[in-house]
């Protein structure tokens, strides 16, 4: 049974919120909701306003209009007392370049007003757990680009915060070390943190967030569940076709329960689970078509298009 | 109301002073090679060179006479520094700001931090300053050591006034302005080198004018004679500009700051 909400059960409560800059709507009027312990995912193009909406909660980005409360603090007056219980994951790298790992964490540390007894064992604690103990007396400049990143999810926690925000968290990291972050981010929720990250790989919203809501314009067109939103907006596989006639082939299959969609020389063709249609495609000795479940990434193209952004 | 006293600074501001400290041990000895060389030149060859054909100025030899000037110039010129190239890097190219206010820091936080931290770098410059007038026997008085508070208001002086030019520079190129129109004049004319009698009315009106003036002005009286004539009004003075320009600065760089 669905309880009801209280203000107090999450930890992210923002209304009506928008931003211009002159003319541009970066944010347009969003909701933003993450429940104690969830995982929330911004998805959305280049320039929909992702940054913009987590920028309000770090109070760098002014709202023009709208509310937003964390922790149940409002973050218009008590910003400082919010920061203290977050960490923040920039999409930019905020590193201090001509200084050491270590020292970049334990300066950090004193900005939470962490005495350096209290930060050392953290310090190492994190160094060990994101992979970086041999770096430690590395200055920053000497780091790859994905090690700084890492560096600076372990600086967002060093004191311990209950929400951590992560503004593409896994940009330009391999694969092992994307693997890595994600593991370590799912012990963190196992443990009762709660995450509102962005993301442009639909693979790390599945892996990690419970609910997403894909961002175009400064609006969220959906929100909910991956799953869930996959299924409803998208179906549960995906047919792909390339190169074939495909106005012959859809007039062979009308009438069959499946959504089409043609981009450049493939085209798509959205079903649920165990649709007439891949049996009508086999009787007509077709063989060139891929079929796989539908993912977040076929549901975000659908909603925000194929083509590229400006 | 509280919406303003979001943005006010607090203790945290030594965290920020830390952070500068950490930072600048990288680099200090490269800094005061070049800047207290610098100084110790415009000694010698002003001081004791050209004073070599200038008789006695303001009634003592030329070379006292532009040392204590020299101790508020590279105070002058060090907080300057690293008011603009410094802290618009923070700003602008490094993201160190925006670092410091993703933690639980606040503009004025990170204002009163970088004020603090151009104040000491004001105060390391004149005492290193102060170290060479003595080996060269040109401190009159022990109590020269009172112009280093005169030089801490100096440094928050220049702070807030570099600060001033970096919230509104849009690159690096615009301190050259700031140097050459403002701080350049400053070491020129603010009784750095002469003094101010006899000279024309409307070059003593712009002296005066001169922030600097009356820190030479206090220094000069306490490095030479341990006690300066109207010291409460040049102190007064100091105090005056220097309010007025934090004031300035700390609005305009926390609009710089925030969208
Ligand atoms: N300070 C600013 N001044 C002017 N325009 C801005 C500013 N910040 C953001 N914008 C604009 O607002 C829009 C949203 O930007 P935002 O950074 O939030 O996008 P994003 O969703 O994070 O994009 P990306 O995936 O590329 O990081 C963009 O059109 C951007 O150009
Ligand atoms: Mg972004």
């Amino acid at each position: 049974m669905e309880r009801s909400l209280s203000e107090l059960e999450f930890e992210v409560d923002g209304q009506g919120l928008a931003k211009s800059y002159g003319a541009l709507k970066a944010v347009d009027g969003v909701d933003l909701r993450l429940r104690r312990g969830g995982c929330f995912g911004i998805l959305g193009p280049n320039g929909a306003g992702k940054t913009t909406t987590i920028k309000m909660l770090c109070g760098t980005v002014i709202p023009d209009a709208g509310f937003l409360r964390a922790f149940g603090l409002d973050v218009a007056t008590e910003g400082r007392r919010v920061r203290e219980r977050m960490g923040i994951v920039p999409q930019e790298s905020t590193l201090d370049t001509d200084l050491t790992v270590y020292e970049n964490l334990w300066v950090y540390a004193g900005y939470f007003g962490l005495s350096r007894r209290e930060s050392l064992p953290r310090i190492e604690e994190l160094l060990q757990f994101f992979h970086l103990r041999e770096k430690w007396g590395s200055t920053i400049r000497t780091l790859s680009g994905g090690m700084k990143r890492r560096l600076l999810v372990a600086r967002a926690l060093i004191h311990r915060p209950r929400l951590l925000i992560l503004d593409e968290p896994t940009t330009g990291l391999d694969p092992q070390a994307r693997h890595l972050v994600w593991n370590r981010l799912r012990e963190l929720r196992r443990q009762g943190l709660s995450i509102l990250l962005t993301t442009h790989y639909m693979e790390e919203a599945a892996q990690l967030c419970d609910r997403v809501g894909v961002m175009d314009e400064g609006k969220f067109l959906v929100e909910g569940a991956p799953l869930d939103l996959v299924r409803e907006r998208v179906g549960e596989e995906v047919i792909e076709l390339r190169g074939s006639e495909a106005d012959s082939l859809l007039r062979e299959l009308d009438g069959l329960p499946f959504h089409p969609e043609r981009v450049g020389d493939t085209l798509y063709l959205y079903c649920q689970r165990g649709s007439p249609v891949m049996d009508r495609l086999l009787q007509s000795g077709r063989r060139d078509f891929l079929r796989r479940p539908a993912t977040l990434e076929d549901l975000f193209l659908r909603l925000t298009g194929r083509e590229l952004r400006e | 109301m509280s919406e303003f006293l979001q943005h006010a600074p607090s203790h945290r501001a030594v965290r920020v002073w830390v952070r500068h400290l950490v930072m600048y041990r990288t680099w200090f000895v490269a800094e005061w090679a070049g800047s207290l060389t610098e100084h110790a030149l415009y000694l010698l060859a002003f001081g004791y060179g050209l004073g070599h054909f200038v008789p006695d100025m303001g009634g003592m030899p030329y070379a006292q006479f532009i040392g204590p000037g020299l101790v508020v110039s590279i105070a002058m010129w060090s907080a300057s520094y690293e008011a603009t190239y410094g802290a618009y890097s923070r700003m602008r190219i490094q993201h160190t700001y925006e670092g410091m206010l993703s933690a639980p820091l606040t503009v004025g936080d990170v204002v009163l931090g970088d004020l603090l931290w151009c104040a000491s770098r004001s105060l390391i410059g004149a005492v290193l300053m102060l170290i060479v007038l003595t080996a060269f026997g040109l401190v009159g008085s022990p109590w020269a050591v009172a112009v280093l508070p005169v030089v801490f208001i100096e440094g928050l002086m220049f702070a807030g006034l570099g600060l001033i030019a970096t919230a509104i520079a849009p690159s690096y190129a615009f301190f050259n302005f700031h140097n050459s129109l403002i701080v350049m004049p400053m070491f020129f004319f603010a009784e750095t080198f002469f003094p101010l009698q006899g000279l024309p009315p409307w070059m003593q009106a712009v002296s005066q004018a001169m922030p600097l003036t009356h820190a030479v002005v206090l220094s000069r009286g306490l490095i030479v004679h341990g006690q300066a004539p109207d010291a409460a009004w040049h102190l007064l003075m100091l105090s005056a500009f220097t309010l007025a320009f934090l004031a300035v600065a700390c609005g305009l760089v926390g609009r710089r700051m925030l969208d």
